[in-house]
């Protein structure tokens, strides 16, 4: 265990900490009816979502304003791999007789199209300062959903389309539950490892000094780039697993409001932490696909203009302003301090 | 073939969609090249000015013109509130500041949203008639439209050139610490700034509603073109991106009128792609 600490430099206590949610999460299909399982499964992808991103952006520093490109790609990838009749009659009729793979192939080529394309964003804007970068992916969701209306007939346009009851994740919802939090634990424990490998050390280096990094032999173009792919691969195998949890697709998953759930998860829970994200993603998920839904809008009379996502606006402006380091980390500081 | 028509269309209709641009993305850059603040909330300024003006004419029954000076204004003030209250606290930390400035733009957008719904509203016209050139009818609106935008377009020139205001805020861009050591005022200086451009968006907010619907999606959607024409320009430089207003303005109303406004925006992408493969500072854009 101690050379495995001095290699992989990881905290035993919040290692503990993740095992024990997912053990908790693990037993609570045995307490809580189907309704309240399926957002649940909903929020772990939601999670990796927000991991995925925390990586990029808390890790390296570099602000991925488009990270829904990624999660809309991965799940178009595999809607139309498994519904390649969207094709017919389009300038790509050659794909219609292409036979659709088994699902978690297709998942993973899901995943596998999103870093390329990651990698090709971060290969042109990450050679430059960040602010490039920032803006660069700030505006492609917006075309990306532009082509799906462009392109209606192959992606369906705002209605989007569906894959189809017998290409759902698993045939129940405790199923989906199951394999959902699988894969949160596996995506989480893979970038954790990665975040407290030398790989991370130097991923967290670039982000605290450029300068200094490339002065001690860093690529830091290339490292950047190679967070990019990581980020973006997990954020497309995520994206293509809720088309499968779903069994519809639609340009939502592209759009800004998803981007800013998951900026606000992140936040919350505190910028290149990975656990903090865990936290917020929780909470924001369920706060907003539960409490606010269920709780607080029905009484909110309609001369109002509230909503859900303008209290969620609010929110995330409150604490960037007052806590930028995260809930958790001024949890911990706290903890310190007792 | 293309008709002489067309080509004074293209003429007319670039030259005044590209005046608007220049006013949206020149008080962008401004307030980046003073700060680097990255203000991803300036497309909300745009839209505000034309929804508060719209508001002012159509529930208080207020002169067009009357309504959009106020719009003009209130926004400015309100640009001023937002730096003071969100901006400033995190300005330091590069990655809140584009958090909190593109929360506040979905913010605005969601409750214009559920205040005049999804559809688009038209500003009432600042001024009425057509003057005719041969085949073509030209809508007076475009015309003023166009000295408008020129007419600011010199006024920042001179504002930024010629004023002592204008002249600090150059200082504090050139370098913010230099600034602070000769006794200026770095925060004031940055709200005023932010005020010029939060005034610079609201007015084209007000234009470009005189010709196409004001819409809560534009918010984001300005960015799009705000942002091509910003990488083409330089990011940071006020002249250039005036100047690859002109470009982008007149290549998209060229696609539009020729090929269709399907793919009218990935023009915009095209552009930002070129430029930062071919040259990443942009025409004007500074070594950094």
């Amino acid at each position: 265990m101690s050379k495995l600490r001095k290699y992989w430099n990881i905290d035993i206590g919040q290692l503990s900490y993740l095992i024990g949610f997912l053990l908790v999460m693990g037993v609570l299909p045995i307490f809580l009816p189907d309704t309240l399982l399926y957002i649940l499964g909903l929020t772990f992808i939601f999670i990796v979502f927000a991991v995925s991103w925390d990586f990029m952006t808390g890790l390296v520093g570099e602000v991925n304003l488009g990270h829904t490109i990624f999660i809309g790609v991965g799940g178009y990838v595999t809607a139309l791999l498994n519904v390649p009749t969207r094709f017919k009659n389009t300038f790509l009729d050659i794909l219609t007789n292409i036979p659709p793979p088994p699902i978690p192939i297709t998942i993973l080529l899901g995943g596998v199209i999103a870093a390329i394309t990651g990698i090709l964003i971060g290969l042109i804007t990450l050679r430059l300062r960040g602010w490039y970068f920032a803006l660069v992916t700030a505006i492609l969701p917006l075309l990306f959903i532009k082509a799906t209306y462009v392109l209606k007939d192959i992606f369906g346009g705002e209605e989007g389309f569906s894959v189809g009851l017998s290409k759902a994740l698993a045939p129940d919802t405790i199923g989906k539950y199951i394999i959902t939090l699988l894969f949160m634990a596996a995506s989480i424990l893979i970038l954790y490892g990665i975040k407290n490998s030398k790989l991370g050390l130097t991923l967290i280096a670039i982000r605290e000094d450029n300068t200094l990094a490339e002065a001690l032999g860093i690529n830091i173009y290339l490292y950047k780039v190679f967070a990019m792919g990581i980020s973006s691969f997990f954020a497309g195998v995520s994206g293509a697993l809720l088309v499968h949890y779903r069994v519809t697709i639609s340009p939502d998953l592209f759009d800004v409001p998803l981007m800013l759930l998951i900026i606000l998860a992140v936040v919350i829970g505190g910028l290149g932490t990975l656990i903090g994200p865990i936290i917020g993603g929780f909470l924001i998920y369920l706060l907003k696909y539960w409490v606010l839904k269920v709780y607080l809008i029905p009484y909110i009379p309609t001369t109002i203009p509230i909503n859900d996502d303008i209290i969620l606006y609010i929110l995330l402006i409150i604490i960037a302003v007052l806590m930028p380091h995260g809930i958790y980390e001024r949890l911990k500081r706290f903890y310190m301090a007792m | 073939m293309v008709s002489i028509n067309t080509v004074m269309i293209i003429l007319l209709y670039g030259a005044t969609f590209s005046g608007i641009l220049a006013l949206i993305s020149s008080g962008f850059t401004l307030i980046f090249g003073v700060s680097r603040i990255l203000n991803f909330a300036h497309g909300a300024f745009f839209m505000m000015g034309a929804y508060i003006g719209i508001y002012f004419v159509q529930q208080l029954n207020l002169d067009p013109i009357l309504s959009s000076l106020i719009s003009i204004i209130l926004v400015g003030i309100f640009s001023i509130a937002a730096y003071i209250t969100i901006i400033y606290p995190v300005i330091k930390n590069e990655v809140m500041t584009i958090i909190v400035t593109l929360a506040l733009a979905l913010l605005i957008e969601q409750v214009i949203l559920l205040t005049y719904g999804e559809f688009g509203l038209s500003y009432p016209r600042l001024v009425a008639g057509t003057l005719t050139i041969g085949d073509v009818v030209i809508p007076m609106v475009r015309l003023t439209i166009l000295a408008i935008s020129i007419l600011t377009i010199l006024g920042l020139w001179i504002f930024i050139d010629r004023t002592r205001i204008g002249k600090e805020i150059n200082a504090a861009s050139q370098d913010p610490e230099g600034a602070i050591l000769i006794g200026l005022n770095v925060n004031k200086i940055y709200a005023i700034t932010i005020f010029v451009s939060a005034v610079l968006a609201a007015l084209s907010g007000i234009l470009y509603s005189q010709m196409y619907a004001a819409n809560p999606f534009q918010i984001l959607n300005s960015l799009i073109l705000a942002f091509s024409i910003v990488i083409l320009g330089g990011l940071g430089s006020v002249k250039g991106s005036i100047i690859s207003s002109f470009i982008v303005g007149f290549i998209y109303i060229a696609v539009t009128t020729l090929i269709g406004a399907r793919w009218s925006e990935f023009i915009a992408l095209a552009i930002i792609i070129v430029i930062l493969i071919v040259k990443p500072t942009g025409l004007f854009g500074v070594e950094e």
